[in-house]
């Protein structure tokens, strides 16, 4: 009977010791490498700085802007509403806190799109989900809602809806709404009418 | 009596038993295709490094066919590849990336010690695939900068665009601070200066212009 007891006591020793042979590094869950391949082909994650220049100036409550650029670069110039997470310390328990939240979209913002796109990598591989990347990036926002190119003669509708959006756009990023005041106000023209003949009127 | 007590043995069984079953077990796991050989903090590190890119002017050889150690995979699916592409890329589209058999390519070249680039339409659509295959234990995977769109239009200088700084990713290319700042520096101002509106009356020119 003794004996028994002996061996599951050696058992249990084994199996405890073997514990601390596992790596006791803090994991972070993961998805699985193929399932990220298989998302990251699709071209669902980029949106276009149209659509988050129409986020911002609606107030959209879901948007969540990521400037992975340096925090130099943030303090210069950066897109209103936008928080600033470095690359370097995209995994960091703190920046973590910000990804994941149910109901929001996180959209990364950097020079152009591949550290954004790196970003969305790193955090879909851990599982995150809700993750976006602006296209182009910055200095496609420079080009196109600060600094919009108006389309050539001859250019389909939507390319003139879509100027006249980013010129809107532009006068609200710009915070050149005086010139809105100035340009587009109706100018208050008092015209009397003419009196044609000497002698009309009369009540 | 205490059923050990039967056959001493009997406990000793079990165990053997037991412990066969799970190295079994552990031995015939069916190994995932892919598992991150790269652990995150790696990775995010890696995001700074110029190993895996690839350069324009360092497929002169392979285009002229004198380079074999190079394999160059375009990731466009395959009516774009029809319609163009670089001179001895084969097509392997983002689509089929995932799959058994490309994995397998993969490996084959990774022991050959082949670099494996790959490329898109733009370089982004080349380097999440990048990322992953490096992530994974695929060292030998680059993406090519610039992707097709900078190939065509640098095709017939190839060795031109080693000095080309257009080249330079992740770069402001404009002032932003300066660029997105009121158009004209008094622009915020002058929303103080309301500019009155005048309201010019004419003068009435005829003597008897009539009227109550």
């Amino acid at each position: 009977m003794d004996r028994n007891y002996i061996y599951l006591t050696i058992l249990m020793l084994v199996l405890a010791i073997g514990t601390l042979l596992v790596n006791n590094e803090p994991k972070l869950k993961q998805i699985e490498p193929q399932q990220l391949l298989l998302e990251m082909v699709q071209p669902t994650r980029y949106v276009t700085t149209d659509q988050i220049a129409k986020m911002i100036i609606h107030g959209d409550p879901s948007l969540e802007l990521v400037d992975v650029r340096s925090a130099d670069e943030f303090e210069q110039f950066a897109l209103p509403r936008s928080v600033n997470i470095p690359l370097d310390s995209l995994i960091n328990s703190s920046s973590l806190g910000y990804f994941g939240i149910p109901g929001t979209k996180v959209v990364f913002v950097s020079n152009d799109d591949i550290a954004a796109d790196q970003a969305w990598v790193l955090t879909k591989r851990l599982g995150f989900k809700g993750t976006y990347v602006m296209r182009g990036g910055l200095n496609c926002w420079m080009e196109t809602i600060i600094n919009p190119q108006e389309p050539s003669e001859g250019s389909p509708n939507t390319a003139y809806e879509t100027y006249a959006f980013r010129k809107g756009a532009q006068q609200y990023f710009t915070g050149a709404k005086a010139e809105v005041a100035e340009g587009s106000k109706v100018k208050v023209e008092v015209q009397r009418r003419k009196k044609t003949s000497a002698v009309a009127g009369g009540c | 009596m205490h059923i050990h007590e039967l056959n001493p043995w009997r406990t000793l069984i079990v165990l053997t038993v037991f412990v066969a079953i799970m190295i079994v077990g552990f031995v015939t796991m069916r190994e995932p295709l892919l598992t991150y050989e790269m652990d995150m903090k790696t990775s995010v590190a890696e995001t700074k490094s110029d190993d895996s890119c690839f350069y324009l002017w360092q497929l002169v050889g392979f285009i002229e066919k004198e380079n074999a150690d190079v394999v160059l995979f375009d990731i466009r699916d395959n009516f774009v590849f029809g319609q163009g592409h670089i001179p001895g890329a084969e097509n392997l589209s983002a689509q089929n990336l995932a799959r058994e058999e490309s994995i397998a390519r993969l490996e084959e070249l990774k022991n050959k010690n082949t670099t494996v680039v790959l490329y898109g339409d733009d370089q982004l659509q080349a380097n999440g695939p990048v990322m992953l295959f490096r992530q994974v234990g695929f060292d030998n995977v680059k993406a090519l900068v610039g992707g097709y769109q900078y190939y065509k239009q640098h095709k017939d200088d190839l060795l031109a665009t080693q000095n080309d700084s257009t080249l330079m990713q992740e770069i402001a290319r404009y002032n932003y601070a300066e660029m997105a700042a009121p158009t004209n520096g008094a622009a915020i101002n002058k929303v103080s200066q309301k500019k009155t509106v005048e309201v010019t009356r004419r003068k009435k020119t005829a003597a008897v212009a009539g009227g109550c």
